[in-house]
């Protein structure tokens, strides 16, 4: 039963059923998936690689509970190690707040 | 990245421009920032960044804005370097060849115009990436094949038209008709599209007359706007063969065996061999095979191909079609192989339509040391003569132990000819290592050019040298397209410098870096 819960609770941000989104969030989430999820989700390089320096419970960024708005902002726009950058064409300003409203709605401190 | 004047235009000129361009497309999509600029930059550079730096980047969203930002270009003679979505990787991402251009992101006209699976094409914006073409496809159950290289991220359109391929084949074959813009502004057609409502543009093309698409590829000419491609109907049965070959000297025999069956059909697609690093770099370190700052020994390797369960070489091997002819074209490449060894190959039976989708997944490769790092390829295409294709390989393996790189080398075979991608793998924070590669580099070009081989397509920073290789008639062809550019292109406005021709506004900048 709790690995089924484990799995259960893996299997739902993707589905956007497991949190009640705002609609900021839910707008980011698509941006997660259009701009970021080809890495980072189940599978992906970025997924991988934060595995290997993080270990597997950091690895799946739509999962972390400790992302920082400057942060996120900073690693699109600047890269990190060999995650290349991504431009205001590929993620517009106001793309960008709406992904960091959703990457960061698990933050004990988060405001819709 | 601090800014850097595009060659020529003053502070007060360039910001007059940028002003221009905003009143086109709106000043959120003129992007001028320290911070924009860095986003820019070729990630993976094996030399200086500042070698390849932009001034600032402009996105339209319409073919109208288009011309009306080369208009504007023209009038303040600022150059501008055109991508679709700037994911290629190893050759210098986005990045512009001379510093101080300015991006035009063609990413905001990203729309699929049409998939026709009847007819088998579809026409695409510049914006469209891998992904986006294959969520279509599978949302609207659309049974139709694409060819995806090994960075899915980026787009359809750009790497068609720097004659991207993957196992398919060179996807600048399937390019079928183009829209493009031309730097007076003037939008062409090509091939059937030069007819107003030409009904057969994405499907036959030559058009009535000299064709344009390839003078467009890899070329400097023309904005593309929008770009036909055929994709092929799903196969309904595949096979894999599963390849591994224990001995570097098992290339030679593979290539005599395999090449005839490709000329002839049997094979359809490219015949593949990797060697066995490819199998360690996306989900291992470099140090947890070895330390030494020279070439991966033999001994190592021996490790490696035991641990990671890889030949020295390796396939797979995949014939796709209807199931009859595929069990039939088996036979044929099993009793050929079993002219030349004893050796068993695994036989894996699948749906055609089980092709796998767009990944980024073998990008992790630049992690190889570790750190920050980066890769880029020189790619040679050569005679697909087993003799010739060895000798190739040794040639280009004894010149990574030389500088002290792992060989990580693949041989694409196309019944004539075989494009040879070798992978340089290097850490971006060490200076040394990186002016070993940079070594490597060019000793690759002077071999390959004394065997009468040339690179299909290159990085930035080597667009000059290989350009210089292909040398008949002292350049001749590298003139001819200089001729053409500065006729098209007066005021050499779009991509000076790319694959080394250079408008003659710019050309004192070749071979500068």
């Amino acid at each position: 039963m709790k690995r089924l819960l484990v799995l259960l609770a893996l299997a739902l941000p993707a589905l956007g059923l497991a949190d009640d989104l705002s609609a900021s969030q839910l707008a980011g989430q698509q941006v997660f998936a259009h701009r970021c999820g080809m890495c980072h989700r189940e599978g992906g390089t970025g997924t991988f690689v934060l595995a290997r320096r993080l270990g597997a419970a950091q690895s799946l960024l739509e999962q972390r509970t400790d992302l920082q708005p400057e942060t996120i902002r900073y690693v699109v726009r600047w890269g990190l190690m060999n995650m290349p950058r991504l431009s205001r064409v590929e993620v517009p300003d106001p793309d960008m707040n709406q992904l960091v409203a959703y990457l960061t709605r698990l933050r004990p401190t988060a405001t819709p | 990245m601090n800014l850097i004047l595009p060659p020529g235009v003053s502070r007060a000129r360039f910001d007059q421009a940028l002003k221009a361009f905003a009143s086109v497309v709106g000043s959120e999509w003129v992007l001028a920032t320290d911070e924009d600029r860095e986003t820019y930059l070729d990630v993976y550079s094996p030399g200086r960044d500042t070698s390849h730096a932009a001034s600032a980047a402009v996105a339209p969203a319409t073919v109208e804005q288009v011309q009306a930002l080369l208009k504007i270009a023209n009038d303040y003679r600022i150059p501008l370097w055109p991508i679709s979505r700037g994911k290629n990787f190893g050759y210098g991402g986005a990045a512009p060849r001379m510093p101080g251009t300015v991006m035009l992101d063609m990413g905001r006209m990203n729309r699929i115009i049409e998939v026709n699976d009847q007819l088998g094409y579809c026409i695409l914006e510049p914006g469209v990436g891998f992904f986006d073409l294959w969520e279509h496809l599978k949302a609207n159950k659309i049974a139709l094949q694409m060819g995806i290289p090994g960075n899915g991220w980026g787009s359809v359109v750009g790497n068609a038209l720097e004659r991207g391929f993957s196992p398919a084949g060179d996807h600048s074959n399937n390019i079928c008709g183009l829209e493009i813009v031309l730097p007076n502004g003037e939008v062409v057609r090509t091939g059937m599209g030069a007819m107003g409502d030409g009904k057969a543009w994405p499907l036959f093309k030559h058009g009535f007359g000299p064709s344009w698409d390839q003078m467009v590829v890899q070329g400097n000419l023309a904005i593309v706007t929008k770009l036909c491609l055929w994709m092929k109907p799903a196969d309904e049965a595949a096979i894999s063969i599963e390849i591994k070959l224990p001995k570097p000297s098992d290339l030679q025999w593979y290539v005599e065996a395999l090449a005839p069956l490709r000329l002839q059909g049997v094979i359809d697609g490219l015949v593949r061999l990797t060697s066995y690093q490819a199998a360690a770099t996306v989900p291992t370190l470099r140090s947890q095979w070895h330390q030494g700052t020279d070439s991966i020994p033999d001994d190592v390797i021996a490790q490696m191909m035991q641990r990671m369960n890889v030949g020295w070489w390796n396939g797979p091997l995949r014939l796709a079609g209807f199931s009859d002819v595929c069990e039939a074209n088996l036979k044929r490449v099993l009793d050929r192989l079993a002219k030349f060894t004893r050796q068993e190959f695994p036989v894996t039976r699948m749906r055609g339509d089980a092709q796998p989708g767009p990944t980024t997944y073998p990008l992790q490769m630049v992690n190889w040391y570790g750190g920050r790092g980066g890769h880029i390829g020189y790619s040679p295409v050569m005679p697909a003569d087993p003799k010739l294709v060895q000798e190739q390989f040794e040639r280009t393996r004894r010149r990574y132990q030389q500088f002290g790189l792992d060989y990580s080398g693949t041989f694409y075979i196309d019944g004539r000819a075989a494009t040879n991608v070798n992978l340089i793998l290097y850490s971006k924070d060490d200076e040394e290592q990186k002016q070993r590669v940079r070594q490597l580099f060019e000793a690759l070009i002077k071999d390959a050019r004394e065997q009468g081989y040339g690179e299909y397509r290159t990085h930035l920073s080597y667009m000059d040298d290989v350009a210089a290789t292909y040398d008949f008639n002292r350049n001749a062809l590298l003139k001819l397209n200089e001729r053409v550019k500065d006729a098209i292109d007066p005021n050499g406005i779009i991509a000076p410098g790319r694959n080394g021709i250079w408008p003659k506004a710019y050309r004192a900048h070749r071979g500068v870096l």
